[in-house]
């Protein structure tokens, strides 16, 4: 076991963090393993976009069975992990008291991280089920979704215990992702597994799908760690705060109904089609709210916490503007069905909510512990290497992409010469694969390092004394 | 450790307790404008942009959300100037459609197929040869081997577009004699269209089955 900060440490941090150690430490290191073997995956991925022969010596090395064990590693498994973690953590910190429950979260997490194993062996196997962000074969779903509930009752004890009646905007965001996700995950098994719907709407409700879980689970996870990491490390409160409930509604009401952006130009209803270029308009009403109130995070100084986090929002406003931009048939005629889609994927889920999310691991983790991170060199490294990974990522695969839909506007191209015009810039993309699975490496050694070396020693770090903390207006 | 010191992202301080947070933030809704003249240009800038949000979303949705019919794929399907119920539709222009959305992932826009993969349609003696084989194709599906033109493709894997079980189109028999008629008049093939009432003739005859392979398909006449 752990040890225990002493009780000279300061307020700031408490017993709440301390009884919280062992769940929220397992579940961000769940996150990491994930994220790095997710990482490997999505390398193996991009080699073979340009070098198809490339590892697919047998069936489970080959381009979909990677394809689907990767996304499902990262959404499930990274994304997952660290997104419960961080929010399961500003819940009991916000509500003022520990965590209950906490037996249910270790074995919610257990259970849920040997699923998604059995779900990824399963795709290996070549058991996949064919919707996006729902490969993993259909027997580990059920179970995933009790061990979903059994983490998430912790949060909601929280919420419902908490000793303020007001509430702030981090709890908002964590509490409707908690909620959100079951009600996602269900009926998506139900209606797309169980008893599948047949044809085109079967395509539609996938689409539904995709788009409500970053919208309504990955998005406002990202929110909640970021609405509660800005003011705290700034001291400031958030800024323009009377518009965060605004913000707040606008994605609920409007998020999920921009599913239909995936079929632009695809076999379905023109009406499902336009519902959702308008809702991706609406919807740019929540990001311009979630720039003004974070702004905050531009003016961190020297702190790398917000460094990420300012990254992150940046990534996720300029992501909303991108979704309704492509959102009109007339850009989508080029953008839709190419690389440019992955680039705008790449870019919410690694740009803006893996970057918000590290940010709050740097934050969280020292008070976890109640010791400092063993290295600053770790930390900065792990920010370049992010930074530039992910900028590499995205604009090679957008450029990559607008230059594959062009061609393939042309019936004169053949897919060779496609192939051809594309690949410099898909093997730029590789390189930053590599450049972001050595960062994350590196993020994975170093809480390995700290969880050791806590283990060693039990100097407390030297946290500021909460009482000299107020926040000020911004 | 004093506020001078350059932030050590070994262990990044906190600038505000959580109680202080929440009060801070709770004074902030509580609060009420008493700053008389003083007004803030940030909420009329947000009215204004949230409600030409709203407008343009309701122009838009007026001008291309097709009725929402399920049966309108075309956004510019404009309400008076869209098909009415029964009118007469030109199966060039329907099969044309139809081809675009679909079929034109593997036998491609120009209808020469991709050489080793997917057949061509262009010149095909199972597109312009007989009635009887190419709607049974269509509707059911082909799966196996076949030969196209004097080439042998390994695995065909045409999918089924009928009304039929295990399909994921479940066009009507009218949409299949459409694409029919229009594939076997473009790309230089010029073969007499399919009439919607073949179709169904060979439908109800068929019934629901599996795909078809080239060796059952050579038996019909």
């Amino acid at each position: 076991m752990i040890n225990a900060p002493s009780a000279a440490t300061t307020a700031e941090v408490t017993e709440i963090d301390a009884s919280a150690r062992f769940p929220l430490l397992l579940l961000v290191g769940s996150a990491l393993v994930w994220l790095v073997l997710s990482g490997a995956l999505a390398l193996v991925n991009l080699v073979q976009l340009h070098t198809p022969s490339f590892a697919a010596v047998c069936s489970v090395m080959t381009y979909g069975r990677v394809a689907a064990m990767q996304e499902s590693a990262f959404i499930y498994g990274w994304a997952a992990n660290a997104g419960l973690a961080v929010a399961l953590w500003v819940l009991a910190r916000l509500g003022g008291s520990s965590l209950r429950s906490l037996n249910w979260v270790l074995f919610g997490t257990a259970f849920w991280n040997l699923a998604l194993l059995g779900g990824v062996v399963g795709i290996a196997c070549g058991d996949a089920l064919a919707h996006g962000w729902l490969h993993l074969p259909r027997y580990v779903l059920p179970l995933m979704l009790v061990a979903y509930g059994a983490i998430g009752v912790a949060g909601v004890l929280a919420w419902t215990g908490r000793r303020h009646e007001m509430t702030f905007a981090a709890q908002w965001y964590a509490v409707a992702a908690l909620f959100l996700f079951p009600w996602l995950f269900s009926a998506a098994q139900v209606i797309l597994v169980f008893v599948p719907e047949r044809g085109v709407l079967q395509a539609v409700i996938a689409g539904w799908y995709v788009q409500g879980a970053w919208t309504l689970w990955l998005a406002p996870l990202a929110l909640a760690a970021a609405y509660y990491v800005v003011p705290k490390v700034g001291g400031r409160t958030i800024a323009s705060y009377d518009f965060a409930s605004l913000g707040f509604w606008t994605l609920l009401f409007v998020g999920a109904w921009t599913g239909g952006r995936h079929f632009i130009g695809g076999p379905v209803p023109a009406w499902v089609v336009t519902v959702a270029g308008v809702s991706c308009a609406l919807l740019l009403f929540h990001y311009m709210i979630v720039g003004l109130n974070l702004r905050g995070a531009f003016s961190g100084g020297g702190s790398v916490v917000l460094k990420f986090i300012g990254f992150g929002v940046v990534a996720y406003v300029l992501g909303g503007f991108l979704d309704a931009i492509t959102a009109f048939r007339g850009i989508a005629v080029v953008t839709q069905f190419t690389f440019f889609t992955e680039a705008q994927h790449q870019l919410a889920v690694t740009g803006a909510f893996s970057m918000i999310m590290f940010g709050a691991i740097y934050f969280m983790v020292p008070r976890l512990t109640g010791q400092a991170w063993p290295s600053s060199g770790l930390v900065r490294a792990h920010y370049f290497t992010s930074l530039l990974g992910t900028i590499g990522l995205v604009v090679s695969l957008a450029i990559a992409g607008w230059i594959q839909g062009h061609d393939l506007n042309q019936a004169s191209v053949s897919f060779e010469a496609i192939a051809a015009h594309v690949k410099v810039w898909l093997l730029l993309a590789t390189a930053a694969q590599a450049l972001l699975l050595l960062g994350n490496l590196l993020l994975l050694a170093h809480l390995l390092r700290a969880v050791v070396s806590n283990l060693a020693s039990s100097t407390p770090a030297n946290f500021r004394p909460g009482s000299t903390m107020e926040a000020s207006a911004s | 450790m004093s506020d001078q010191n350059p932030i050590d992202p070994r262990l990044e301080q906190a600038g505000a307790s959580d109680e202080s947070l929440l009060a801070a933030h709770e004074k902030l809704l509580g609060k009420k404008p008493e700053d008389g003249a003083h007004y803030k240009m940030l909420p009329l800038v947000l009215l204004f942009v949230f409600s030409g949000l709203i407008f343009y979303a309701g122009t838009y949705l007026n001008h291309f959300a097709g009725h929402y019919d399920a049966t309108i794929f075309n956004e510019n399907a404009h309400p008076s100037t869209g098909a009415a119920p029964g009118a007469k539709i030109d199966p060039m222009v329907l099969g044309k459609k139809n081809y675009d959305q679909v079929c034109t992932t593997c036998h491609q826009a120009t209808g020469l197929g991709v050489a080793g993969n997917y057949p061509p349609l262009a010149g095909s003696e199972w597109v312009n040869g007989s009635e009887e084989r190419v709607i049974r194709i269509v509707l059911y599906g082909l799966k196996g081997r076949v030969t196209v033109k004097g080439t042998e493709f390994n695995a065909a894997a045409m999918p089924a577009f009928g009304k039929v079980a295990g399909s994921g189109y479940n066009w009507t028999d009218e949409r299949i004699a459409a694409v029919l008629t229009y594939v076997r008049a473009s790309f230089g093939n010029t073969s007499p269209a399919i009439s919607a009432d073949k179709v169904a003739e060979i439908h109800g005859k068929e019934g629901d089955r599996k795909e078809w392979s080239q060796e059952e398909l050579l038996k019909i006449p």
